[in-house]
């Protein structure tokens, strides 16, 4: 299969049997994609594919051929984290910590289709991704500050 | 990691049909795969071939035919139905199901179609599209067939599709385009249970109200069809109670969806569930 992840360009064969998931963990070592349930109800394993977040445990690898992949390893750039990450880390929405680059792929996915989302609209695009450290408030309020610096640039 | 399977990907429909018969009943049709790869996992089911049909570029579309019917593909997921512009003027209903479903992840997968073929009684499109008086096109080894989506339905996830059968698309009436409907649907938590009942209804421009209800009886069940110009509500609900068979469970008990499925029925009736 021939995939593009996080802009770099990889061909590897694999077996049907191998889900987007393990493909993305074991053959290529982005250990921030989390396997939780593998059903697809807990979202730690959530990826962008094509732009779509999508549970990458109930995807097959043969599946994301010729797609284009995004994991949490792509978002920060030179070692900076971005607005996004930035502003989870000053509201303290990271506990444990094994949700979060799953709920940081839903909210990515979220800002890149809704700059001024509601606060209902936050919690829909999260719906996905458990956090059972319980800390949905302050993940709630990193998103919507990281809205708010977003819009701010754009009018810049 | 799951079992050794085979994986096929066939560019038109003839070549998934050619495939089906190839493997018979070791073979499954994959669309969105978030119903078929959970069972695998769980090892409810273990398909020896998948034959994945998101390769039909067809099967991706969202279209109006040239009597203005609706055409859903078998690869349309339930994101493309919520987010379809058309769709949410004219069909609101649909979009409203669609968006009751899973989380947003699994609605960029899940496809409207494998909603059907899944064929849960508590199946969130099925109610939408049995008000809507839809039918279901289904490729076959002779040729396409179709039948209303009511015949589509006769157990426990199970279909009337034949061997070496699959849906290739559903077709909604032009004749419900703009037509009064709406869904309600009761769950216990919103992106991830399953439904405890559900009821969709729809006033059709023909001096008809259509009422379908979801998880109450081994399949979703529509109702005779009603006259909206001489809305009778006692006799609706007593009709209702008389077609549902619910079960105590986990959800919920009999009593409870016979109350709710009443209740959903009034609001309905009333105007609410009409928007998403």
């Amino acid at each position: 299969m021939a995939v593009t992840i996080n802009d770099r360009k990889y061909s590897k064969s694999v077996s049907e049997n191998r889900t987007l998931l393990e493909f993305l963990r074991e053959d290529l070592y982005l250990l921030g994609v989390k396997e939780g349930c593998g059903e697809g109800e807990c979202g730690a394993c959530t990826v962008l594919m094509n732009g779509k977040t999508v549970n990458s445990c109930l995807v097959l690898a043969v599946e994301a051929d010729r797609t284009v992949i995004r994991t949490i390893e792509g978002e920060s750039k030179d070692g900076k984290l971005n607005p996004l990450q930035e502003s989870f880390k000053k509201h303290h929405a990271t506990q444990c910590g094994f949700c979060t680059p799953g709920v940081i792929m839903s909210a990515t996915s979220l800002l890149e289709r809704n700059q001024n989302p509601a606060e209902a609209e936050i919690k829909e695009a999260i719906e996905g991704n458990f956090c059972r450290c319980t800390g949905y408030r302050q993940i709630i309020d990193a998103i919507a500050e990281a809205a708010t610096l977003l819009e701010s640039e754009v009018k810049k | 990691m799951l079992y050794s399977f085979s994986y096929y990907k066939p560019k038109s429909e003839i070549e998934i049909i050619e495939t089906l018969k190839s493997f018979g009943d070791d073979a499954k049709i994959l669309a969105g795969g978030t119903d078929l790869l959970v069972y695998m996992k769980q090892q409810i089911a273990d398909p020896k071939v998948l034959v994945d049909i998101k390769g039909v570029p067809d099967f991706s579309k969202i279209e109006i035919d040239s009597s203005g019917n609706l055409i859903i593909g078998a690869a349309v997921t339930c994101n493309d139905v919520v987010e379809n512009q058309y769709i949410r003027n004219h069909y609101p209903i649909l979009a409203t199901a669609a968006k009751t479903i899973g989380s947003y992840q699994i609605r960029n997968r899940a496809t409207v179609v494998g909603n059907i073929c899944n064929a849960s009684p508590a199946a969130d499109m099925a109610g939408a599209l049995l008000v809507l008086d839809s039918s279901v096109i289904i490729a076959t080894e002779k040729g396409n067939r179709e039948i209303p989506i009511k015949q589509f339905f006769v157990g426990v996830k199970k279909t009337s599709l034949q061997q070496n059968e699959f849906v290739k698309a559903i077709r909604v009436r032009a004749e419900y385009k703009d037509a009064e409907a709406g869904y309600l649907k009761a769950s216990r938590i919103k992106g991830h249970d399953l439904g405890t009942c559900n009821v969709a209804l729809s006033r059709g421009k023909n001096g008809t109200v259509k009422i379908a209800i979801g998880s109450c009886n081994i399949t979703p069940v529509l109702l005779p069809d009603f006259d909206s110009t001489n809305i009778d509500l006692a006799n609706i609900l007593t009709t209702a109670m008389k077609n549902i068979k619910p079960i105590d469970d986990l959800r919920g008990s009999k009593e409870y969806r016979k109350h709710l499925v009443q209740v959903f029925i009034k609001r309905l009736l009333n105007g609410k569930g009409h928007s998403h």
